[in-house]
């Protein structure tokens, strides 16, 4: 719901923008490739670079940002207990949380002025639903959050990996590089670009990019979810097995 | 074209390197081949280190503790050193403990604050088993130089008549005890209970009551602490895959391959140390392990929120 009615705030934005920028419309068109096109992870998957490419207005501000799909979290919040032990006193329930949030610019995202502010990391904490069950309300939960999805390196902010290329007429080629950590679950991705002018946003393109498992990650994945028993005991026999061909090795050379 | 040592991991989610947790199974099993603990203690800890969500780590951890012990198993059992029928013993009363372990826990999270008791019966099992093994250890090492017998004789405790007191008197011959067969299976329940409670396989609880409380043999200890093992992982591997769905096996496979080969040398290092060199390594080890835990009982966390699910 939250991603339909920003696409759709942004559609509008955009619309409203062609008609008086007509320069614009090439920003906001096709433009916007992400190579690779979709996102597999096979055996050897060990995260991705994107290179994320378009076209913007000649002198402008660009963000590359990557969002994941909104999750739910169930969360548990550390307090004091007697003033003295650190243990999970309460409980939080987190909703609207990109999985994934990887934002770049051109330069650093605070110099660019208000029109950044809202593609800026600190911005989510406001979009975050929390609900809290026995905490004490001292500590600032979407902060900490925040914290918890950087450490994982699913969220980001950087001003590093867009270069801004040679200007074509009033026009300028511009490639970001999104370094997506492996943690990432398979799913849809948005990507965006938004080019910014003395602190307000003039253009805006985004597109969706697909992450699937595939080859061996994938029908592991299929037994474990879908077979759920049947994997348990064959993780248990094959277990059993490797330890007894193990030991049975060592037997044969521990008898020279 | 350097060979690449990455490899993802679907149910983890995650990309990890082989050699690292190849290596850290390695350590891990040697740990366990010495002492008869299956590591869990220590290997759940480092897996999470390692980029592992906590569930995961535990849960694939007990799936290579089942191929681990299945090959220390059998490498102590080849020297005579697993008491079988102590051992069906222990386990029929650890799977009574487990079930009622089960239940004490769900009871207590509805009260709230489960986690909390959880870490102090942690730090006070630790600290209280650690310590004394340390302690006993130490006396007898110094008394052993002063007096060539390997077993002393003490004096008959109310403990050891009450023991020859109960019903069901059992003559187990690898331990070279007689015993009433209800003491193996109600310390079973014991430990199964407090291991269900903690959420580990119980052998750093089970290992020294099997030395004090049933007075086995330290080497017999070994072998029969990890066929208990094998048996309570096996089943926690199947209840964890087939409910949460957070086995995963090609990790637990690269963890057993290290592991494995660590048991192996284990088991032959264990053997050249004397007993009593075992006992005080082990306690010196639990006591690490039970610092650990009380200084991330006291020091400010980095961050105030964890992911929740298991314990």
């Amino acid at each position: 719901m939250y991603a339909n009615v920003t696409s759709f705030c942004a559609q509008l934005a955009l619309a409203a923008l062609m008609l008086v920028v007509p320069g614009l419309a090439a920003a906001a068109g096709g433009t916007l490739t992400v190579s690779p096109s979709a996102i597999v992870m096979g055996a050897q998957f060990n995260g991705i670079d994107l290179t994320v490419t378009g076209s913007v207005p000649a002198g402008v501000d660009v963000i590359v940002r990557l969002t994941g799909t909104p999750d739910e979290l169930h969360l548990r919040e550390k307090g004091k207990i007697f003033g003295l032990l650190w243990m999970n006193v309460g409980q939080v329930t987190a909703t609207n949380v990109p999985s994934v949030y990887l934002v770049s610019g051109s330069r650093p995202l605070q110099q660019m002025g208000a029109g950044a502010a809202p593609f800026r990391l600190e911005a989510l904490t406001g979009t975050f639903g929390i609900k809290e069950e026995g905490a004490d309300s001292s500590i600032d939960i979407p902060h900490e959050l925040l914290l918890l999805k950087s450490k994982e390196g699913l969220y980001r902010e950087t001003a590093e990996g867009i270069t801004l290329g040679e200007t074509t007429g009033d026009m300028q080629q511009f490639s970001a590089h999104i370094k997506a950590p492996s943690s990432l679950k398979p799913g849809e991705y948005r990507v965006e670009a938004i080019a910014l002018k003395n602190g307000s946003v003039i253009g805006q393109s985004q597109t969706v990019i697909d992450a699937t498992l595939t080859g061996f990650p994938k029908w592991l994945s299929d037994l474990a979810y879908q077979k759920s028993v049947l994997y348990g005991v064959m993780a248990t026999v094959i277990a059993i097995f490797s330890g007894l061909v193990i030991g049975l090795v060592f037997q044969g050379k521990g008898a020279h | 074209m350097s060979l690449s040592m990455n490899l993802y991991l679907p149910i983890a989610g995650a990309s990890v390197n082989c050699l690292a947790i190849f290596g850290l199974g390695g350590v891990v099993g040697l740990l366990s081949g010495i002492f008869g603990v299956g590591g869990g203690f220590l290997m759940t800890p480092l897996l999470i280190m390692l980029g592992i969500p906590p569930t995961v780590a535990a849960a694939s951890d007990s799936n290579q503790i089942v191929g681990a012990s299945t090959s220390g198993t059998l490498a102590h059992f080849r020297q005579g050193n697993v008491d079988i029928k102590m051992g069906l013993l222990l386990l029929v009363g650890g799977v009574v403990g487990g079930t009622l372990g089960v239940q004490i826990i769900a009871l207590l999270r509805k009260m709230g604050n489960a986690d909390f008791l959880i870490s102090i019966t942690y730090v006070l099992m630790l600290g209280f088993v650690g310590g004394y093994m340390f302690l006993e250890s130490l006396q007898s090492m110094r008394k052993s130089t002063r007096n060539t017998h390997a077993g002393a004789p003490r004096g008959e405790s109310l403990y050891a008549k009450m023991i020859r007191w109960m019903p069901f008197q059992v003559d187990f011959k690898r331990s070279g005890i007689q015993l009433s067969a209800l003491m193996p299976f109600l310390l079973g329940t014991m430990v199964g209970v407090l291991s269900a409670i903690m959420g580990v396989g119980g052998g750093f609880i089970m290992v020294p009551v099997m030395v004090y409380l049933l007075r086995m043999p330290m080497h017999v200890v070994v072998g029969t602490s990890l066929f208990q093992i094998l048996f309570t992982c096996m089943n926690v591997t199947v209840m964890q895959a087939a409910k949460n769905h957070t086995v995963d096996f090609v990790l637990a496979l690269l963890l057993l391959l290290g592991s494995a080969i660590g048991a192996q040398i284990g088991v032959k290092i264990g053997k050249k140390l004397g007993g009593e060199h075992l006992k005080i390594l082990l306690a010196s080890l639990v006591l690490i392990v039970m610092v650990k835990m009380l200084y991330d009982l006291l020091a400010r966390p980095d961050i105030l929120l964890t992911y929740a699910g298991g314990h």
